[in-house]
């Protein structure tokens, strides 16, 4: 027996989105503003009820909605942590999301956890591993995840193959969706002396469903700078220049501004969200020219 | 050990500060030497992690302030680290490790701080639950009573403390006046619960708290009136539960007519 629809189906519009955080629980409620569609983080609602809960219910009533996790822990070589997809399948059944997202990255070991986007040696065998752990994750959600490339701040001497193309060969390998976080490029191009465009080329059209846009903040010392992924700014101007190419090469994405720390008013994601739907419509108005 | 599972465990080793030997000259050097891009994680690791604490444990904050916390906090990452992809989830050791936490020794009240706000933060993320069906209860014929088990809303929780918690907690919200608080006042018991989507407090009497107590330990009923009275003859019980009900902190019941 099909399971009956409790919400709209809302499937997720190619506009831009925002991050739905507890402080604009209540502002979202009263003036619901012109969000193409919200995304939250999934573990924030992984409690039983309560607040966090009764608002995202009632959100959800009104907009498209976006799971995306920060705490499973693909890439790690512990067991998958089933207690977590768990309690992420019963989320998915409450909330009906249109998409669910996670981390191509790792933050445990040996049951013991980071909280942190940890990223991968892109090897082989972490391909093999990582796809196979999608796979599963796919088959117990019984359904498609998309992956989010992490920012990072290291490399592995054990790297043997290019970030873009370890992300495509996991999509190939797995069938799961690309989550292509614009701003992550960005900061790991700069970190580590990559060509970002070099990246989106790399990346097939077809299976990149999501982006995100966040801000990066800069650690300064005395012998350099490296950029770090706070998602505590407005979108640099280069990352935006970023986003430009990637929606000329991937069409017009549903596209995500994030924002987690030091979180402002709505009206500022607003506007960021805004200068994202621009581009994103400049570029429908140029392919039906 | 695969190459990858070695790679793990070297780094969490290294984030963790025990062992910086297997993870060496795993990172190639790149704007900076690799031992200190290492850094960088270990540092976003203690901070998400200590922030997760800090958000749960304002009050504790403020009692021993912020440098104090954030020591606290790294002793107790190392100590007990985190054990589940949902931060929400971390921090449930805090008040037994701040007990034994010698620098803490002088704030004895502290870890009993620590356990009300944990309570309340998993009241605040606790199941929902209808009220207890009033035409049921009502329909139990009095025979019956005694073998009733009572059941508590999910999202509570009882606490005893030997120092007046409650008033320690209220003049350490934000905004509070500032209040002299005598440690020796005497203790408190208390339950914390959920009132729409606001947690409160209610303070207990020690019958009351004994039969709550009772109740989450699923005695029935006549168990649970002869604990209370015990430690409190004059207690007025059909008022007590009459009272739970309607607040909604004593929230189903069943049935226990096995062997007495």
């Amino acid at each position: 027996m099909p399971a009956a629809m409790r919400f709209p189906r809302s499937p997720i519009p190619a506009r831009a989105g925002i991050g739905l955080r507890a402080p604009h629980y209540r502002d979202v409620l009263e003036q619901r503003p012109a969000a193409g569609w919200l995304e939250v983080h999934s573990e924030n609602y992984f409690g039983a009820g309560g607040a966090p809960l009764h608002y995202l219910e009632q959100i959800r009533e009104h907009y498209p909605l976006s799971l995306h996790g920060v705490g499973l822990s693909l890439g790690s070589t512990d067991h998958l942590n089933l207690a977590h997809l768990e309690r992420l399948r019963a989320l998915i059944a409450r909330v009906e999301p249109a998409l669910v997202s996670e981390h191509l990255c790792w933050s445990s070991i040996g049951g013991r956890y980071l909280n942190d986007l940890v990223p991968l040696p892109y090897t082989d065998e972490a391909l093999c591993h990582v796809s196979a752990r999608i796979r599963q994750a796919q088959d117990f959600l019984g359904r498609q995840l998309l992956v989010e490339n992490v920012s990072s701040y290291l490399e592995y001497q054990d790297t043997t193959i290019p970030e873009w193309e370890f992300l495509a060969a996991v999509a190939q390998a797995t069938g799961c969706g690309i989550l292509l976080d614009i701003n992550n490029i960005y900061v790991s191009a700069i970190n580590h002396g990559f060509d970002a465009s070099e990246y989106l080329r790399a990346i097939p059209v077809t299976a990149v469903q999501e982006m995100h846009l966040a801000g990066f903040s800069v650690n300064r010392y005395e012998d350099g700078e490296i950029l770090i992924d706070t998602h505590s700014a407005r979108v640099a101007a280069p990352v935006w220049s970023l986003y430009r190419e990637a929606v000329q090469r991937f069409g017009p994405v549903p596209t995500l501004i994030e924002w987690d720390t030091d979180i402002p008013p709505l009206a500022v994601l607003l506007e960021e969200m805004h200068s994202a739907d621009e581009i994103l419509r400049e570029q429908r108005h140029d392919r039906v020219a | 050990m695969t190459a990858l599972h070695e790679l793990q465990c070297g780094f969490v080793a290294a984030v963790f500060g025990e062992d910086d030997a297997p993870f060496a000259g795993k990172v190639r050097d790149g704007r900076f030497p690799g031992a200190r891009l290492v850094q960088i994680y270990r540092n976003n690791t203690f901070a998400s992690l200590t922030a997760a604490l800090i958000a749960v444990y304002p009050v504790v904050v403020r009692l021993v302030g912020e440098q104090f916390f954030r020591y606290a906090a790294d002793r107790y990452i190392h100590a007990h680290p985190s054990t589940s992809g949902n931060l929400h989830d971390f921090g449930g050791r805090f008040a037994a490790f701040l007990a034994t936490f010698a620098p803490a020794t002088t704030l004895p009240y502290l870890p009993d701080v620590a356990r009300l706000e944990w309570a309340y933060h998993r009241v605040f993320h606790a199941a929902g639950h209808a009220p207890l069906p009033h035409d049921q209860l009502a329909a139990v014929p009095p025979a019956q009573h005694g073998h009733l088990v009572f059941g508590l809303h999910p999202a509570t929780r009882l606490l005893e403390s030997d120092y007046p918690l409650l008033r320690i907690w209220q003049a350490n919200q934000p905004g509070a006046a500032h209040e002299q608080i005598d440690l020796n006042e005497g203790g408190v018991r208390l339950l914390v619960f959920r009132r729409d989507l606001d947690i409160e407090f209610k303070r207990l009497s020690n019958g009351e708290f004994l039969l709550l107590r009772a109740f989450s330990f699923d005695r029935r009923f006549d168990e649970a009136c002869a604990m209370a009275l015990e430690a409190e003859p004059q207690l007025d019980l059909a008022g007590i539960l009459r009272q739970h009900v309607s607040l909604g902190s004593v929230a189903s019941f069943r049935l226990d007519l096995s062997f007495v």
